[in-house]
């Protein structure tokens, strides 16, 4: 079990080993990354089975909790991993000749996301965040959507910069204050504590741990950064940050809720940026005139959305969440990677659905599922998330509702607005897509058959969801796991516990 | 009562005014050497919290405890992690530093309201629509069309 630790080492090695490679053989150098992600899979499929519903905890060097660094391992985390393979060989840069640092960047990317989601002691969390961070700064610098507008990518990456480093030290804010408080940084220690951490002072360190970290997440006021990025740099790697890297901050800012602020006023305050997260990018999608725009502020709705679900207590909230997360990981990669193809202002799109009628209803199929039209996906988890908002007794809950279904109305508006043009036959001039990438289209296709399919099993997923959830959820089997085990260990060695 | 005169109570209140200048300067200046600047003293109030909440009075290094047991030492474990988040906030700021020598040779300035106008404008040619805050009527990109 213990090799699971090769999910970090091994993406790290590679990416320090392939500038190496690559001046013997850039062939070489190419495969390095696809290899190591796909022996990466395989290790965790053979793991999946032997963990069952016992988690487990990896102790680096030897060392136990309150001096070692743990790596806590279940179902979810080992999920994300995978998750996390899959969409680095989905945008992996194949075709087309690209310098090997950015392979590079592409395997620190992993490695740093693997870390995101199994380290076990805050400042771990800390330290793949900005490893994380920097390997995007890097990405988006050196992967424009053209070549002509490579200073515009460095301007995007710049002003990202400024605000992703502003928030990773809120979060460092927030880390010393939970250790000034309690004397630890393992969250399974801290979860025992968690009464401690009640209170202005616990409460200012989550709201600063979740904005500091809600920059990832296009979180409400501080996602500027979102249409910029997203508008200069090449379409699969705005699959791979909306799709994926923003999930990763989520999950960074639910463990830490999950685990140590389980408290209303830290609930209220996630609900609160969800709204308005959802409300404000609903809004400015709407007036967006060309795709990409459009796509960036709907995904920002699209993690408020998120938010909220997360803000409902309990086991109920976090299966919503996880399902909203998956849907959206889904829609909006597939979204994105179709843009590939479909991309610039509505008025240069009208009538492609003569032009191209597959790109068109791959396009239907996801933003049907986005909206929540009843066969699709999206329509279950958007039922299930209103109903479980009524549930709740406490006025905010009850408004979300509105929110959400007022911010539905707004969607639908300026998506069949877009679907519309499409279907319009007035114009003669065919739209030119210069940069055609065969395998991208590929994917997306993929992407909406997984969704398509997706439909006839919706029961057996939501009934794994809810397991995961009901794992999750519980902080019980967090600390039992890293402390237990500890103990049992400890016997050998000392007396400390 | 908020500050109380103890040597920590001024120390933290030296850490928390410097963070809250650098967040202050990032947030308004324009220039963007300048809030690479304020985003370094920002980060140099944090790692100097971080380091603080280790610190105790008349505390002394657990290395020159030998077998004084019983003393008040400080906390040696923020110090390791300070020392972390220091050197990766020397690496962001190289990068960052990286990046305005890009923009500055692409664009010549360093104005941060100017650059993200420009960004802005090569957004919006780039997808084919009128720049933000243009009066130039997006019908302008399709007559363009039917000319040819």
């Amino acid at each position: 079990m213990n090799n699971l630790i090769l999910l970090v080492v091994l993406p790290l090695l590679s990416a320090f080993l392939i500038p190496v490679v690559a001046k013997y053989s850039s062939q070489l150098a190419r495969m390095c990354g696809p290899v190591v992600l796909v022996f990466i899979l395989v290790l965790i499929a053979t793991s999946w089975d032997s963990i069952g519903v016992e988690s487990f905890a990896i102790f680096l060097g030897g060392f136990l909790p309150s001096v070692g660094i743990v790596f806590y391992i279940d179902h979810f985390s080992l999920m994300l991993s995978a998750l996390i393979a899959l969409m680095l060989l989905v945008v992996w840069p194949w075709n087309d000749y690209v310098p090997a640092r950015l392979y590079s960047l592409y395997m620190l990317l992993g490695a740093a996301s693997f870390g995101l989601v199994l380290s076990a002691d805050l400042f771990n969390l800390y330290v793949f965040y900005e490893l994380l961070a920097v390997a995007t700064y890097g990405l988006i610098a050196a992967s424009p959507a053209s070549k002509t507008n490579s200073s515009a990518a460095a301007v995007a990456s710049l002003r990202y910069l400024f605000v992703s480093a502003a928030g990773s030290v809120m979060l460092l804010l927030g880390i010393a204050i939970i250790y000034t408080m309690t004397g630890t940084l393992n969250i399974a220690y801290l979860a025992t504590m968690t009464d401690q951490l009640h209170g202005m002072a616990g409460l200012s360190a989550f709201a600063l741990i979740a904005v500091g970290t809600g920059v990832k997440a296009e979180m409400f006021p501080v996602n500027s950064w979102v249409p910029e990025v997203y508008g200069t740099v090449s379409k699969p790697l705005v699959a791979l940050l909306a799709g994926l890297i923003s999930k990763l901050a989520v999950v960074l800012i639910i463990r830490v809720l999950l685990m140590m602020f389980q408290q209303p006023e830290a609930l209220q305050l996630l609900l609160a940026v969800g709204i308005l997260g959802v409300i404000s990018g609903e809004m400015v999608a709407w007036r967006a005139k060309d795709v990409m725009r459009m796509l960036s502020f709907s995904s920002i709705a699209q993690l408020g959305l998120i938010f909220i679900a997360f803000s409902i207590a309990g086991k109920a909230g976090l299966w919503i969440g996880l399902a909203l997360m998956l849907h959206h990981l889904l829609v909006k990669g597939g979204l994105f990677l179709l843009a590939d193809k479909m991309n610039g202002s509505f008025e240069s799109l009208r009538g492609f659905a003569k032009q191209s009628p597959m790109v068109v209803a791959l396009f239907l199929v996801f933003i049907l599922s986005l909206l929540g039209i009843p066969p699709f996906p999206g329509f279950w988890i958007k039922w299930l998330l209103i109903m479980t908002l009524a549930e709740q007794n406490g006025g905010l809950y009850h408004y979300a509702i509105g929110f959400i279904l007022l911010a539905t109305v707004i969607e639908a508006a300026y998506l069949f607005k877009l679907v519309r043009i499409l279907f319009q036959s007035e114009n003669t001039k065919p739209k030119v897509i210069n940069n055609e990438n065969k395998l991208i289209y590929r994917y997306a296709q993929i992407f909406a058959l997984i969704l398509i399919v997706s439909m006839a099993f919706i029961s057996p997923i939501s009934n794994r969801l809810k397991d995961m959830a009901s794992q999750v959820a519980n902080p019980q089997i967090y600390i039992h796991t890293i402390l237990q085990s500890s103990t049992q260990t400890t016997q050998t060695t000392g007396e400390e516990s | 009562m908020f500050i109380n005169f103890t040597i920590e109570g001024i120390l933290y209140f030296g850490a928390i005014s410097l963070s809250l200048i650098g967040l202050f300067g990032l947030l308004v200046s324009q220039n963007i050497f300048r809030m690479l600047l304020a985003l370094v003293m920002f980060e140099a109030g944090a790692n100097l919290i971080l380091v603080l909440s280790g610190f105790r009075e008349n505390g002394i290094a657990p290395i020159f405890l030998g077998d004084n047991v019983g003393a008040i030492m400080n906390d040696p474990v923020p110090q390791a992690l300070v020392l972390t988040s220091i050197v990766i906030g020397v690496g962001i700021q190289a990068l960052a530093l990286a990046l305005i020598f890009r923009v500055k040779k692409h664009y010549g300035t360093l104005n941060m309201a100017v650059i993200r106008s420009k960004l802005e404008e090569e957004i919006a040619t780039q997808a084919g629509v009128a720049p933000p805050g243009s009066n130039q009527a997006p019908e302008a990109v399709e007559n363009v069309g039917e000319l040819k």
